[in-house]
């Protein structure tokens, strides 16, 4: 038999989709014939041998947990290939049919009216006179550049940001500000507890994986799956450490309304709470340690200040309400004996804390009181003593690799070309900024708009305390947006209440709407251009997988797998084209250096010199950090605070944990939701989503919403592959594949809803479609939909199908001062669609029945072409 | 030979298994091992899930199947064309250039691990990557779904080297009598579970004694409640009726009629032990 031919060439990638810099869940991608034959997990022996790497071990009553030798990519990343290739690529430039920049713009019909297909000059002449003109005719600040949020992992070409960099040389944009979207209550509370930390998350964090298996007793998985959201960044490796914590028998404790898929595999318990009601459970846990007397009172005494006041408040001598479990169990529906197991077993045992982001506990209304009690509970027990720790599990706390050094975004001697656009989607570095929660607004008011705090990710604690204003003073240069460039056009399913996002999208105000990503979904429909961006599969690159918990750092030289798909350009060569419209512009932002230079210049950024030659890495592509030799010896996380608080204090203002925060009592004395010590807060001027509320009478569901098991965020929805499996779509009797809105049995019954029926999910915000999955996965007086499901609208502004829930969201804001966005914890109802109302639809929006559908994969680019893309 | 082994009770479910097989079969063409797998609705290996219990003593569970590559396999038996064969490493498979679409193998397997490609009129199914291992060796030594599986949970090599594994296996349809090359642990055996309190005082019972009793059998399944008054009794056997006994202190309670057709998760129970 003559030998098949498996492959021609294979080529390295990281295939996590958290971006920016660095990357995880690395891959071999094996290329065919110019095309993928096979994404696959990295071998990191593939050039090295296994003795040539030091790698660490962690070790609990003679049972062993290492690194693999082996990438552990998640099903969407192995499945990438449906995602390059996929039908709703964007195959060539496009322009919305109405949209004139010489007569109508139509904006009316975003969202409506179709595309035709324009040449790539053609569409770097439109983008260029629209700038031409709106910098003449308003500033330069009438831009408003989009350009942040998760992606592909790419460095030069790094999918987010890219026109920054353009507009930045043409005098400056606004800049729209990504709110810290995944872990809001620790990025708007706890940092007023425990100070900076990273992001607001606990840090230092070093050695906490080691810390806690070698002394904790259990681990509340609080809020948190580690069998999902990892694995956008850095794949499986959380699945292994927790079936470890198994072997060794340290108990894993689940709190959460879902019997999320790590609950269903590892809990020894799994606690069903209501959403966004962990407040009221930490409390009364406070609550019984307070009054039994089981904290740690030494600790509380040298290393916290306030407890006092917050013990006023818990044991009622603030307003006469004790907050026992018997307060606390209505309201966050845990039965007043397990309240009471729960306090009694965290206080006994050595008890860390995790999460993964996202979540039913850090993004609904007021996000940061659950985050604060949280810093609160763990100080009552010692933070920073053996075992007690807070976990993003694994993204922080992974032996340190030797020599590893950083591609950061705020190094001075970075090639602007590459830190810049990173640098928009982690700072607020110009001078009109607006927070991505509040961009709406600035369409639908023309008030000016307010907030304290850009919401930036890097911001020091001291943002908070400063007031912002859209647009800044007109002698600033200050201006409204006129004219909106997006990379990353996700805003209606990711971020808060879609619906009115979609709106404000056909404001006459913005004049020109481009959009430029790899596959045509979610705003792109509202835009007036679309250039096509391409995959990190058609671009060569080099990718640094040393952030977010690898497992085993490496560099690696990312060759191109395959030529470009249609048309498509990386995010870099999209602006690049616009440039070129502008003398000498092309040339000022990229100095002339070709992408090999840059390859090099990262390598030396990362102070490659002493790790490995440039011809080695070369040569056998990727280059694996050596475990640090003394790893075992950094203290874990708070640890040096715990053992001396004077001499390591924290960076807050009195160095100790602040229970209390007199800062946030002198600056914000009227802050009825975000006080100086933690509550809970019923509801308020912003909202009013509790079961409490006279609302609940006609929306009695409360909204679960994690991170998708099956994307990360919107990326990833059209996947044929992962689409068959049975918790990521629903096939309705229509034959469409519906977003999953998982059910209680008690709760579908009351409402007649069948397993596989279609629902509606609503509140005064509008509707959105899914399929029930009647489940005993969820607890009763929850409805369960993950956000991120592709915007398909039946009805602008009202009706929506893709099941994107975020449309329905909150609009306001995570509190008053505090710019966040709620992505759960919110009132609903949920309903079966009757035929009739089903038809009622058909009938009065015939045009979002007619789209071209491919249940498989999903809507398809072609539905939004005129005649084929042909004018 | 080679065999197939799965242990299931490190199965995450992320059903990488089924999508890397979908990665190397779909689109591909690796005739004369297998022509192209129909984009969807195939799966030559495929997970299916259960989720087993109630609110809020839940589980779920994964069962990964595939072609058994059964020794004595029905399909080659069948098959009027010749087409299936057995390599000499144990692996079925149907070769594309030989099979008619008479869909026999496809109705007789018993392992339901047959698909019929209506568009190539092929009967199709897992060829344990036999392309990869037969063409590049250096490469590769497991198929696709193997070298994937992030948890280990699925392995694949020879039968010798899985000796323990294989004492060790649980019977799995047995009574297809097919000679299978698959060795499963962990299946999912039954479970009843409750939280224990006391409902005058609202705390949970811990150290109780639950006893499931099989009045039938005889059996007897015994666990202590833990610190959340919580009882876990598994390792149950399937379609009996049993009788929970709880007992602490001189108190006790029963509750009768617990069938075993499925999981069951009995929330809280009261049992007064204080006035």
């Amino acid at each position: 038999m003559t030998t098949l031919k498996t492959k021609d060439k294979t080529v390295l990638r990281s295939l996590g989709l958290g971006g920016y810099f660095g990357g995880g869940a690395e891959g071999m991608v094996d290329v065919k014939n110019g095309k993928i034959v096979r994404v696959r997990p990295m071998r990191y022996g593939w050039k090295y041998k296994k003795e040539e790497i030091r790698q660490w071990k962690m070790e609990r009553d003679g049972k062993t947990l290492e690194p693999t030798w082996k990438s552990l990519p998640g099903p969407f990343s192995l499945g990438y290939k449906k995602r390059v290739y996929s039908p709703n690529r964007v195959p060539f430039p496009m322009k919305r049919i109405d949209w004139d920049p010489n007569g109508e713009r139509n904006p009316q019909n975003r969202g409506k009216s179709k595309f035709v297909r324009i040449s790539w000059d053609e569409a770097a002449e439109l983008i260029s006179g629209e700038i031409k003109r709106v910098h003449k005719e308003y500033g330069y600040n009438a831009i408003l550049m989009q350009g942040d949020g998760h992606g592909e992992c790419k460095t030069i070409n790094t999918p987010h940001g890219h026109p920054g960099v353009l507009l930045e040389y043409l005098g400056g944009f606004t800049l729209q500000v990504r709110n810290p979207d995944s872990w809001e209550g620790w990025y708007w509370g706890a940092k007023h507890v425990w100070g900076q930390g990273a992001q607001g998350i606990m840090y230092p964090a070093a050695n906490i994986v080691k810390d806690t298996i070698d002394h904790a007793d259990m681990v509340l998985f609080w809020g948190c799956d580690p069998e999902t959201t990892p694995w956008g960044f850095t794949g499986q490796f959380a699945s292994r450490l927790c079936y470890f914590l198994t072997e060794v028998g340290i108990q894993q404790v689940y709190v959460c309304p879902d019997c999320n898929y790590g609950a269903a595999i590892h809990a020894d318990k799994w606690i069903p709470v209501l959403p966004n009601t962990d407040a009221a459970l930490q409390l009364a846990i406070i609550y019984m340690w307070l009054t039994e007397g089981t904290y740690n009172k030494e600790y509380v005494e040298t290393h916290t200040v306030g407890l006092d006041k917050v013990a006023d408040y818990v044991l009622g001598k603030e307003d006469s309400v004790p907050k026992t479990p018997e307060w606390a169990s209505p309201k966050c529906g845990v039965p007043v004996w397990t309240i009471k197991a729960l306090a009694r077993e965290f206080a006994e045992k050595t008890t860390s804390i995790a999460h993964y982001f996202g979540g039913g506990f850090i993004r609904g209304p007021f996000s940061h009181e659950p985050a604060r009690l949280e810093c609160i509970m763990l100080g009552m027990q010692g933070l920073g003593g053996p075992g007690v720790h807070q976990h993003q599990w694994t993204y922080f706390g992974l032996p340190r690799a030797e020599g590893l050094a950083g591609t950061f975004f705020w190094n001075p001697e970075i090639e602007e070309q590459l830190a810049l656009p990173v640098l928009s989607a982690v700072s607020a570095w110009q001078n009109q900024v607006i927070p991505k929660t509040l961009i709406q607004n600035a369409f639908l008011t023309d008030e000016p708009i307010t907030f304290r705090g850009t919401g930036a990710q890097n911001a020091l604690v001291h943002d908070q305390f400063i007031e912002y204003t859209y647009p800044i003073e007109k002698e600033k240069e200050g201006v409204e947006i006129h004219m909106i460039w997006s990379d990353c056009p996700c805003r209606i399913t990711c971020w808060n209440y879609g619906h009115e996002t979609e709106v404000a999208m056909r404001s006459p105000q913005v004049e020109c709407f481009v959009a430029q990503h790899p596959w045509f979904e979610n705003d792109c429909v509202y835009a007036d251009i679309v250039l096509p961006a391409n995959t990190y599969m058609e671009i060569d690159d080099i990718i640094t997988n040393i952030r977010q918990g690898t497992m085993q750092p490496n560099i690696m030289i990312a060759e191109k797998a395959i030529e470009p798909v249609g048309e498509s350009k990386s995010d870099a060569e999209c602006v690049r084209e616009v440039a070129k419209k502008f003398d000498g512009m092309l040339e000022e932002m990229t100095g002339g250096k070709t992408t090999a230079d840059l390859q090099k210049a990262v390598w030396g950024h990362m102070g490659g010199e002493k790790l490995v030659s440039w011809e080695q890495l070369n040569e056998k592509s990727y280059w694996i950090y050596p475990t640090a030799e003394d790893w075992a010896d950094d203290p874990p996380g708070f640890r040096n605070f715990y053992e001396d608080p004077e001499k390591y204090p924290l960076s807050t203002p009195t160095g100790k944990l602040e229970f209390y925060s007199q800062a946030l009592a002198e600056a914000y004395p009227d802050d009825k939701e975000r006080g100086p010590i933690p509550r809970w807060i019923e509801k308020s001027h912003n909202h009013d989503e509790r079961l409490s509320s006279h609302r609940a009478k006609m929306y009695p569901l409360l909204i679960m919403s994690n991170h998708g098991r099956w994307r990360v965020h919107a990326q990833c929805d059209d996947i044929t592959w992962t689409r068959e499996v049975e918790t990521c779509k629903v096939v309705g009797p229509d034959g469409y594949k519906y977003e999953p809105c998982w059910m209680h049995p008690s709760e579908a019954e009351k409402r007649g809803i069948k397993d596989g029926d279609i629902v509606k999910v609503y509140n005064e915000r509008g509707i959105v479609l899914a399929g029930a999955y009647v489940t005993e996965r969820v607890r009763p007086g929850v409805a369960y939909v993950d956000h991120g499901a592709r915007h398909d609208p039946i009805k602008t502004g009202e009706i929506e199908r893709g099941g994107a829930i975020n449309t329905i969201t909150p609009g306001a804001i995570t509190s008053e001062n505090c710019v966040g966005q709620i992505g759960g914890g919110y009132l609903v109802e949920v309903q079966k669609v009757s035929g009739e109302e089903m038809d009622t639809w058909r009938r009065e929006h015939p045009e979002a029945f007619e789209r071209k559908y491919d249940p498989a994969a999903g809507l398809r680019v072609e539905a939004w072409l005129a005649d084929r893309g042909e004018e | 030979m080679k065999v197939f082994v799965l242990d299931l009770s490190i199965c995450n479910g992320c059903y990488c298994c089924q999508i890397a097989c979908k990665d190397e079969h779909v689109g591909n063409d690796w005739t004369p091992y297998a022509k192209p797998q129909p984009d969807t609705g195939q799966f030559w290996i495929g997970l299916t899930e259960k989720v087993r219990g109630h609110v809020p003593q839940v589980k779920v569970s994964y069962l990964p199947q595939l072609c058994h590559h059964c020794d004595e396999a029905p399909c080659i038996e069948q098959c009027e064309a010749e087409a299936i064969y057995k390599r000499d490493d144990g692996l079925v498979i149907i070769n594309p250039e030989k099979c008619v679409g008479c869909k026999l193998c496809a109705d007789t397997c018993p392992h339901d691990a047959i698909f019929f490609n209506e568009e190539l009129n092929l009967a199709q199914k897992c060829t344990g990557c036999s392309h990869l291992l037969d063409n590049d060796p250096e490469e590769w030594s497991v198929p696709r779904c193997v070298d994937q599986c992030p948890t280990e949970a699925l392995r694949f090599g020879e039968e010798e080297d899985f000796a323990d594994f294989i004492a060790e296996a649980e019977p799995f349809r047995p009574e297809a009598k097919t000679k299978s090359r698959i060795y499963y642990k962990g299946l999912p055996k039954k479970f009843i579970a409750g939280t224990l309190y006391e409902p005058n005082i609202e705390e949970v019972i811990i150290g109780a004694t639950c006893t499931l009793k099989d009045l039938e059998s005889g059996a007897e399944f015994t666990e202590t409640t833990n610190n959340f008054g919580d009882f876990w009794l598994k390792e149950l056997p399937d379609d009996r009726t049993f009788t929970l006994t709880i007992e602490k202190d001189g108190y006790s309670k029963v509750v009768e009629g617990l069938t075993t057709d499925i999981d069951r998760g009995l929330g809280d129970i009261p049992m007064a032990m204080k006035s």
